[in-house]
């Protein structure tokens, strides 16, 4: 089938970060010296193309641009300066932006309005909840629990768990859609689904391919940063009638959120500073949606710390203020960024190599099909 | 025809004739490049023992001064006859040992030189016991053909110190301009009735975006205003005679029909014309008058008149009220003597068959050319990008249209032939197209379909690199898959092209096309007519041929004509200047003298032998250089061939047709030749 061209496509993904791949002069000097790009998934030099042409559909179909870590070699060594690795960084913008339906990741990615607006009315949201229904409050200690009862936090922590948990459900499905084809999202079976599940759960946790990456450094960070995150993550949501407490005493389970917090502060701290030196390749270029991110995380983790602090120093006042402050960044930027930004990648990058996994397997059994199907001689 | 036999060696002196040839043999080391391989004191010895050599030795460099000093004074006191040196190639010393050997009171064409160097020890390193054995035979041989050397004079030929340019284009006009300065008349012939030839229809010329009028302009009033350079348009050479230094030159000049009118009678007469016929100067997107000017500022500024066109109303004679227009067409005669010919006929353009790409068959499918006349600000729209009166939203540009051609996957030209060659300036004129559109007309999408990008040259890339930055989208096709046009089902663009895209992965692309630009080729133009009277040679691809492409670069096979430009071959206006002045420049060095001196070895007739046959001039490849002429032998009045040196190229090819043996070529006799194969087939020790 012949593709049709859309000339006008670079303009659309000039607003999502990239606009040196004009120059590029199809070489392939980038996918040569990628150490990620396989013969079967050839990159950076194929989604270049796909965007020079703007060939949508052919980039809606392409799990490779999730497959790129950014270490940059492609973006050093490009010998016309057409910047690959950026580009494939935007791509990745807006695949993001294709994979949500609602159309709000698209709003949020290309205007600094729209994002603002957005957090800062989530924010009111929470400010506006605490105003209303918080509990007694109690000065001459600390009650955390008194004025914000763990039961009702728990709550909201599932509502926002499964509500968002649905709607990034939503976008991998037409992830899934987009790169395996409907068609064969419809006949893969079950049991094919759940036999790759393994290399979701792995990559997930590992990012392991990023180890193929040229600077392993950015791979241990990284697992260390996510590490943080996801215990983090089980302190608030799993674990939270355990973890928000009363009182200025400290706990053991408290150790995991140093450990959580110390992790997150530190390598968000250090990648909001490399974004402002500039100096790796990976943080040359940075997007409203990278700034967002990086920073309502260094925030979230910031103001997560400073209630413990204000708790075990018997501050009550200070506790109970800083806590709302941190519920109302901590809250916007999941409801912003999980399902419509920069957060989903946790979600496609792992994803993309499971559907790749289940791609491959599928191609398999239907060469094999197509292998059966040529017709033997008959015996005469 | 004048000619004299200049040098005087002594001729029939230094005991040539009577008794036994005395030969010399040398064999050069060439500082170890020859004596690495070669065992010189072995080829020494065995040559010295060669029946009639006096003397054997061998110098470490016979090329230096010792070597030749060692040279003359051998001869001097051992009284030598005929000299043989194995040394380096003839291309590199044969002149120098020439010189000595005449130095020494010798005839100079008494000396035979042994190439040991490029013909042995270079290419035979491996094997020095067989390189040694090869050198001592290839002496021999040379030996054996010294010994039949028969002394020679070289050919002096009068030079007329006047140059015909033939072609008005740019290089015609550079070749004129430079001869000038050189000090030579120059006859300036051009086909058209206006200077300026092919350049004038481009505006913008890369590398430097130089208007290409405003250059010609300055161009053309130096040569019009210049005194030694006589300008005749619309003129044809009919007949040529002579041979280089003093060729004669028969050539028809039509009128132009209008002698002298002022601009507003020029317009008047333009006016009142009531022929249109399509402008050739805008490539048919307009129609002209039978009397015009093709553009404004274009010279001579004297409109002419078309006479295939005109239909001899009289209307423009009677605008103009009787003065200034003759409707008289009966060419003139003109007889031109010249001591050489500069070619500057230019090129054609390739004109696509109906249906190559849709061309012909599809209004939006115009060629290269064309679209220049489009983005002219003079030119038929005014400068802006509009086709059948619609605006131009996706342009599509296709290189290597009727260049770089596949037998078996494109239709073969008229000659039956297609052209395999590149036509070089196509590139880097569409990427410059591709570039102003961006630029000027930012909201229209140009594709470049291409088999290669072929920028060569200094100033070239950058159009490259400025089309990719400004969006222009790069489609590479296989030779063997040139794109599909066909018409497009959709209301958006009229046209949709199909092509298997080798940079995405051989995936078929559908580009929609409001106007399709063939970018077409050079290819040769029709001059048989000047090629027959000349006898010059065309090369595979049809161009005209010279001499070697590397060596002797701007000049052709017969002596005194010289290329300039895109006659040779696709070249741009850069590099049909320096062709133009490099003919120039060696025009003018082969007449500067007033005589022209020219090798010996040249065709002669045995008057003994010859009974007029006549195979010889049925051979011979150059114009009158052989001819029978009737003479008076005992009595009888016969036919006899006669051979005109300055013409003769000493090709050889009238020596095995003759029927009893009577030509030779002087320097190269068949006796000559047997000699050298007996010495290589003879055993030496």
């Amino acid at each position: 089938m012949s593709q049709k061209l859309d000339p006008q496509f670079h303009k659309e993904l000039d607003a999502f970060g990239c606009h040196d791949f004009t120059q590029c002069m199809n070489c392939g000097h980038c996918t040569a010296v990628c150490g990620l790009s396989e013969n079967k998934v050839a990159f950076p030099r194929k989604i270049i193309r796909y965007v020079q042409l703007g060939l949508k559909d052919k980039l809606l179909k392409s799990p490779e641009p999730w497959l790129c870590y950014y270490c940059g070699d492609c973006s050093q060594t490009c010998p016309r300066q057409a910047n690959p690795g950026e580009t494939m960084m935007s791509v990745r913008r807006w695949l993001t932006t294709q994979y949500d339906w609602t159309g709000l990741a698209r709003k949020f990615y290309l205007s600094p309005l729209w994002e603002v607006t957005a957090l800062a009315l989530v924010a009111a949201f929470v400010v506006a909840l605490f105003l209303l229904f918080h509990g007694p409050i109690v000065t001459d200690r600390v009650e955390l629990n008194t004025f914000a009862p763990v039961v009702w936090v728990e709550f909201g922590d599932w509502v926002l768990a499964v509500g968002l948990g649905s709607l990034l459900l939503i976008n991998a499905i037409r992830m899934a859609s987009f790169i395996l084809s409907i068609e064969r999202v419809r006949k893969i079976p079950l049991t094919l689904w759940l036999s790759e599940l393994r290399t979701l759960v792995i990559h997930f946790f590992t990012q392991k391919r990023w180890r193929d990456c040229p600077a392993p450094t950015r791979w241990w960070k990284h697992v260390l940063l996510v590490s943080g995150y996801l215990t983090m993550m089980l302190l608030v949501i799993g674990m939270l009638r355990w973890f928000q407490t009363n009182g200025s005493h400290w706990r053991v389970i408290d150790l995991l959120g140093y450990y959580a917090t110390g992790v997150l502060l530190f390598f968000t701290g250090e990648a909001i500073l490399g974004r402002l030196r500039r100096r790796d390749e990976i943080h040359k270029y940075s997007h409203l949606s990278d700034w967002t991110f990086l920073i309502l995380l260094f925030v979230t983790s910031l103001t997560g710390i400073l209630v413990h602090v204000f708790r075990l120093a018997g501050l009550a006042m200070p506790t109970y203020v800083t806590y709302v402050v941190h519920l109302a960044v901590a809250v916007p930027m999941l409801v912003v960024e999980v399902p419509f930004g920069k957060w989903s990648h946790l979600a496609y990058r792992p994803l993309a190599l499971y559907l790749l996994a289940i791609r491959s397997r599928l191609e398999e059994a239907e060469a094999a099909v197509s292998l059966t199907d040529v017709p033997q001689p008959s015996p005469a | 025809m004048e000619q004299s036999h200049s040098h005087d060696y002594q001729q029939g002196a230094s005991g040539v004739g009577a008794d036994t040839p005395r030969v010399g043999v040398y064999v050069c080391q060439c500082g170890g490049n020859i004596s690495d391989v070669v065992n010189v004191d072995r080829v020494v010895q065995a040559t010295a023992r060669v029946p009639g050599v006096v003397v054997a030795r061998q110098s470490s460099a016979m090329c230096s001064q010792a070597g030749q000093n060692l040279l003359i004074e051998d001869i001097q006191r051992e009284k030598l006859d005929r000299i043989v040196i194995g040394a380096c190639t003839p291309s590199l010393h044969e002149h120098t040992f020439r010189a000595a050997v005449a130095r020494a009171g010798l005839n100079p064409y008494l000396y035979q030189h042994v190439n040991l160097r490029e013909q042995i020890s270079w290419c035979t390193k491996s094997d020095p016991e067989g390189a040694t054995a090869k050198a001592i035979r290839l002496i021999a041989a040379g030996i054996g053909k010294a010994r039949k050397l028969q002394p020679l004079a070289s050919i002096s030929t009068k030079a007329i110190r006047h140059v015909t340019v033939i072609g008005g284009g740019i290089s015609g006009l550079r070749a004129a301009r430079d001869l000038s300065r050189l000090g030579f008349a120059v006859t300036l012939l051009e086909q058209s009735p206006f200077l300026g030839g092919r350049i004038a229809h481009w505006h913008g010329l890369y590398p430097t975006e130089t208007a290409a009028r405003d250059l010609l302009a300055t161009l053309i009033q130096e040569v019009e205003k210049d005194p030694n350079i006589t300008v005749v348009t619309r003129a044809e050479v009919i007949e040529t005679s002579g041979c280089q230094g003093n060729f004669q030159l028969q050539v028809a000049a039509i009128p132009r029909g209008v002698n002298r009118l002022s601009a507003e009678e020029s317009r008047a007469a333009i006016k009142a014309c009531p022929v249109q016929v399509p402008s050739e100067f805008d490539f048919g997107l307009t129609e002209r008058k039978a009397i015009y000017l093709p553009y404004e500022g274009c010279s001579p500024a004297i409109p002419a008149i078309d006479w295939k066109a005109c239909t001899r109303c009289g209307q423009c004679v009677a605008a103009v009220g009787g003065k200034g227009i003759s409707l008289e067409d009966a060419e003139e005669r003109l007889t031109i003597a010249t001591g050489a010919i500069v070619l500057a006929t230019g090129f054609d353009l390739y004109q696509p068959y109906e249906g190559e790409f849709g061309y012909g068959q599809h209004r939006e499918v115009i060629t290269l050319a064309q679209l220049e006349r489009l983005l002219d600000p003079q030119g038929p729209t005014g400068g802006s990008l509009e086709w059948q009166g619609r605006p131009v939203r996706n342009l599509c540009l296709i290189h290597c249209v009727g260049s770089r051609q596949i037998e078996g996957v494109h239709r073969p030209g008229p000659n039956g032939k297609v052209n395999t060659h590149c036509s070089r300036v196509c590139c880097t004129a569409t990427l410059r197209a591709a570039v102003e559109i961006r630029r000027r007309f930012p909201e229209v999408n140009v594709f470049d379909l291409h088999q290669d990008i072929r920028t060569y040259g200094r100033g070239h890339e950058e159009y490259y690199r400025e089309a990719s930055r400004l969006g222009v989208i790069f489609i590479r096709y296989a030779g063997e898959e040139p794109p599909v046009v066909s018409a497009s089902e959709a209301d958006s663009s009229p046209l949709v092209i199909r092509v298997k895209d080798l940079l995405t992965f051989g995936e078929e692309l559908e580009i929609p096309a409001d106007l399709v630009v063939l970018a077409t080729g050079m290819i040769p133009r029709d001059i048989e007519r000047l090629i027959e009277q000349l006898k010059i040679a065309r090369s595979e691809d049809g161009f005209l041929q010279e001499v070697h492409p590397k060596l002797r670069p701007v000049e052709m096979a017969v002596g005194g004509v010289f290329l300039a430009g895109t006659c040779q071959a696709p070249m741009d206006v850069m590099e049909s200047c320096t062709g133009a002045s490099s003919a120039a420049a060696k025009a003018a060095s082969l007449l500067a003298h007033g005589t022209i001196e020219l090798e010996p070895f040249r065709a002669q007739v045995d008057p003994n032998l010859c009974q007029g046959h006549g195979k010889c001039v049925e051979a011979c490849r150059y114009q009158q250089a052989i001819r029978l002429v009737e003479v008076e032998q005992n009595g009888r009045k016969a036919m006899r061939a006669e051979v005109n040196s300055a013409l003769c190229n000493g090709c050889g090819m009238c020596v095995p047709v003759c029927p009893t043996g009577a030509i030779q070529v002087a320097g190269w006799r068949l006796d000559q030749f047997e000699a050298m194969v007996d010495a290589i087939v003879a055993e030496h020790t």
